[in-house]
């Protein structure tokens, strides 16, 4: 970690130096520890330290980018006339007017001394006792653990100047028996704060049940969706739906539509920074606040996320969803929530005649038809088939195609418990399960076919 | 070179503090990505990224340091935590990693271009694309004209306790331009002459003036048009011919990433995967008909899957994965290829100096038939069928068995000759029944190679720049449309 004040310091002095008339500087750097693992034992341990400033520079109404990874004030400036040199060569973009303003932002905790201390040595104790673990039941264990600290500051030349420090700490745990795999995972910002004995059992607890895979006629079927197969999905939604160009564009089945419903009145979906179980950085990429947004609301298209220059487009205001300087992509949401509901997993299992409880989504793809919001994906991890209120056998992998507004029209019930389900950089999504009826399965795992 | 003299040092104090062996790696990238979309620059960033990573066996164990702070002390402290970082996988240890006797490499590699993309004027550049999009934005039903251009410039050194000492300087170069039409609730897109950027070489500018963006601007539009009220591609069993635009991909999910040897030992289980191809089936299952030959091979000129030496030093191979249709070989590394009793076949790569290495493809490539058969004289040998052609959705199971891809735009074909365009083709089947009914691939006139410049793996990810050399191939009784 570098630390704010000498941040700040520097690239206040970049700006104040810079060729430009008007200069944008994001900061993002820190120093990740990742270990993997596999038949319970590590084969990938890795730390890395990086910085990476993005130099944005405006020329009237030409923007130019050049991206270094060195926190040197002379090759800052010199990446400030490289990128005023590339601004001189571009056309006007009509949707600049000018960086945003200094601006006041939500208080959030993302970062927690315990996480950043947290050592590869730690990481490997952790895991030895997890591997005891599962060796008592005679599993093996596969995953992921990651401990990060990380820095990220926003200045430009209007005086705007933010900075917010962040750790991450994510566990996944890939019990494997000789007749199927379960998953098991937990993200908090504070290490201390997961209890990696009950993720661990929670995963190993899964896996015995995974065993004696039976096939399934395919077609429609009542389905108990877990909070990660949500996040999956809420991500490709974020991606061709509730993001700034897909909308403006006309590609999404919000465009043009806003007011209309979509999905059913049990379902409201929203992008928060500040939620009970998990907090968000409070600025985005340009600098802006984060926002609350109403994306969906009791099933009717309420609105989408915006930057500064999606936002002038779309005669709006940014949203505080600005992704990093030069990516081509618009606005997109970063912390995805979908309300919860009253039910729980356990009754919603308790109230199913025949469906099946579905763990995990595998390589989900939302661009088959954007404006149905068609989607395709394979159950993964362990697939029930619960029958008169009881798990009674794990079923093959399968194959799903759906369109997720009808989906999400056919939503039964949701859980009152919700995961938070995290990507790196302070992105999330907090997930409930939800009941879905008829569910439309197309294909299973297996080496012949019919 | 200073850090090649850091890195010797960093090295040799691993040497002295007991290590099996260790390896360092210094890298230096510049980028420059333009997108321009209907009359904006919607994103231009240049970019340069320099750092070095070292990784360390110790007692049979990994560990693996990166930093950008480019000092003697920091390159020499950096190996230091490498080697912490292995002390602590080694707490978990269960089986000693062994590397394979591959001699130690000392050379240079540099790819050949005619003109350096990143001296060429910007406007040169944006002057290009906006012609294009110009003819694409002829009909005001085309919402979104866009077009990309990416060039990547790498300078790379590797150095291990062997004695390895290799140079290698990369450039690349790529553009592609696509149309959406969007009419009466439709959506529909072309690209050209790819998906996601186009195509990527390692040449210069003149590739991306040879891929003639604004010549094949106007088929284009035309044809994002066309979908808009063409007719569904109807569901059920048919011939299926897939243009070498979608093979690349089919090639990349279904034969490419299941005969990484890493995904069939379990080493991806958690994230990407593992494979239905695992070692007890290498020489005896029949993956696919005999029209099918895979090769994995790093010496293709120009291609962004060729290199002199891999990520941990192996010279660059050309080697068999099917053979006639039975599966005889692997994607592999020095750790992992003495599992088989075999020698690393070149296929370990990293990103950037900050990641470890894995196995990645290389260009695996779909030899092309033995007859010159061309694609019209496909299309003329079948009776009934679909052509295919450029991806639009692609998913596959975590073993790399049941896929599902979706295309940009297909035809109908009845007696020999496409009678009418369809729209939102899906086709889906399992890998070795599939491959098992191709009865044919056409010639080396219609073969080419395709850059993939995203291929995602690993954990933290890494998108690595692979390649596939393909021809457009026949497939029968294949499952169209998507099954209730």
């Amino acid at each position: 970690m570098i630390g704010e004040q000498q941040i700040l310091a520097l690239l206040k002095r970049v700006i104040d130096r810079s060729p430009a008339e008007r200069t944008e500087l994001v900061f993002m750097g820190g120093r990740s520890g990742l270990t993997r693992y596999t038949k319970s034992s590590i084969h990938q341990n890795v730390i890395e330290e990086n910085t990476q400033v993005y130099v944005r520079v405006a020329d009237g109404k030409r923007l130019g980018v050049v991206t270094i990874n060195r926190m040197d004030e002379e090759e800052l400036l010199r990446a400030a006339a490289q990128a005023l040199d590339a601004a001189k060569h571009q056309p006007e973009n009509p949707y600049f007017e000018d960086f945003p303003q200094p601006a006041q932002y939500q208080k959030t905790k993302t970062y927690f001394e315990a996480t950043a201390e947290f050592t590869p040595a730690a990481r490997a104790e952790t895991m030895k006792r997890i591997f005891a673990q599962a060796d008592r039941l005679g599993l093996e264990v596969a995953g992921a653990f990651t401990s990060e600290e990380g820095e990220i500051a926003v200045l430009n030349s209007n005086g705007l100047s933010a900075y917010q420090p962040l750790t991450h700490a994510q566990i996944t745990i890939v019990p494997v028996s000789e007749h199927g795999m379960s998953r098991s995972s937990a993200f908090s910002h504070d290490v201390t704060k997961i209890d990696f004995e009950a993720v661990a059992a929670n995963g190993l607890e899964r896996c015995a049940l995974n065993k004696d895979q039976q096939e399934i006629p395919l077609g429609q079927m009542d389905v108990i969706l877990e909070p990660s197969c949500l996040a999956e999905v809420m991500m490709w939604l974020g991606f061709i739906a509730f993001g700034s160009n897909s909308f403006i564009e006309g590609r999404s089945f919000m465009a043009g539509r806003l007011g209309e419903q979509s999905m059913g009145e049990n379902v409201t979906i929203y992008d928060s920074i500040l939620e009970p179980e998990a907090q968000g950085l409070p600025f985005d990429f340009q600098g802006f606040p984060k926002q609350k947004v109403a994306l969906i609301e009791r099933g009717i298209n309420r609105g989408v996320v915006f930057d500064m220059l999606s936002a002038n487009q779309a005669k709006t205001r940014p949203t505080g969803h600005g992704l990093p300087p030069g990516m081509p992509h618009g606005a997109i949401p970063w912390n995805v929530c979908l309300a919860p509901g009253d039910s729980s997993l356990e009754e919603m299992i308790s109230s199913c005649r025949r469906g099946l409880l579905v763990t995990n989504f595998h390589y989900v793809n939302g661009f088959l038809d954007p404006k149905k919001a068609l989607m395709t994906g394979m159950t993964r991890y362990g697939t029930f088939f619960v029958e008169d209120g009881k798990i009674k056998h794990a079923v093959k992998n399968l194959r799903w195609t759906e369109s997720m507004l009808r989906a999400f029209s056919n939503v039964k019930a949701i859980s009152r418990e919700r995961e938070v389900i995290s990507d790196e950089g302070g992105s999330f999504a907090l997930m409930p399960a939800v009941y879905v009826k008829d569910f439309t399965f197309t294909g299973v795992q297996k080496e012949e076919s019919d | 070179m200073e850090i090649k003299e850091w890195l010797k040092a960093a090295l040799k104090d691993l040497s002295r503090s007991g290590v099996d062996y260790a390896d360092g790696r210094y890298l230096d990238r510049e980028t420059e990505h333009i997108t321009v979309r209907n009359e904006q620059v919607a994103g231009l960033s240049r970019k340069s990224d320099c750092g070095f990573g070292i990784r360390v066996l110790y007692k049979g164990s990994w560990g693996f340091a990166a930093s950008a702070r480019l000092t003697e002390a920091d390159v020499m402290e950096t190996g230091r935590r490498a080697l912490d970082v292995a002390r602590a996988s080694y707490l978990t240890q269960r089986e000693p990693v062994k590397l394979d006797d591959t001699e130690p490499q000392r050379g240079t590699y540099k790819t050949g271009f005619e003109v350096d993309p990143l001296a060429v004027p910007l406007d040169r550049k944006l002057d290009l694309l906006f012609s294009a999009l110009k003819i694409l934005r002829q009909d005001k039903r085309i919402a979104v004209a866009e077009g990309e251009m990416s060039f990547y410039r790498t300078d790379k050194l590797f150095l291990s306790t062997e004695g390895a000492e290799i140079a290698q300087n990369i450039l690349e170069s790529g553009a592609g331009i696509e149309a959406t039409a969007i009419g009466d609730g439709d959506v529909q897109r072309r690209s050209y002459p790819s998906t996601m950027g186009g195509d990527v070489a390692t040449y210069g500018y003149e590739f991306v003036e040879s891929l003639r963006l604004v010549e094949n601007a106007e088929r284009m539009r035309e044809e994002a048009l066309a979908l808009l009220t063409a007719e569904p591609c109807p569901a059920g069993r048919s011939d299926l011919i897939i243009d070498s635009s979608q093979l690349v991909l089919q090639v990349h999910e279904s034969c490419g990433h299941p005969t990484e040897l890493d995904r069939a030992l379990g080493t991806e289980i958690s994230y990407a995967g593992g494979s239905f191809l695992t070692p007890d089936k290498l020489g005896k299952l029949r993956y696919g008909s005999k029209a099918v030959n895979i090769y994995g091979d790093a010496t293709i000129p120009g291609s962004i899957g060729s290199f002199g030496y891999d990520d941990e030093g192996v010279p660059a191979q050309r080697f068999p994965i099917i053979q006639e249709g039975m599966f005889v070989g692997y994607l592999t590394s020095r750790e992992t290829a003495p599992v088989l009793g075999r020698t690393s076949s070149g296929a370990m790569r990293a990103e950037s100096w900050h990641h470890i290495p894995l196995i990645r493809m290389i260009n695996v490539n779909l030899e092309p038939g033995e007859e010159d058969l061309t694609l019209d004289e496909l299309i003329a040998d079948t009776r009934n069928g679909i052509l295919v052609a450029t991806n639009k959705s692609w998913s596959i199971d975590d073993l790399r068995l049941n896929f599902q891809f979706g295309c940009e735009i297909a035809w109908e074909i009845k007696g020999g000759k496409k009678v009418r365009m369809l729209k939102n083709p899906v086709y889906t089947g399992i890998t070795p029944q599939f491959w098992n009914s191709c009865d044919a691939v056409c010639g080396k006139s219609d073969w080419r190679v395709w850059g993939l410049p995203n291929c995602g793996k690993g954990e933290p990810p890494q998108t690595m720049h692979v390649a596939h050399g393909v021809a457009p191939a026949r497939f029968r009784n294949i499952e169209v449309g998507v099954k209730k």
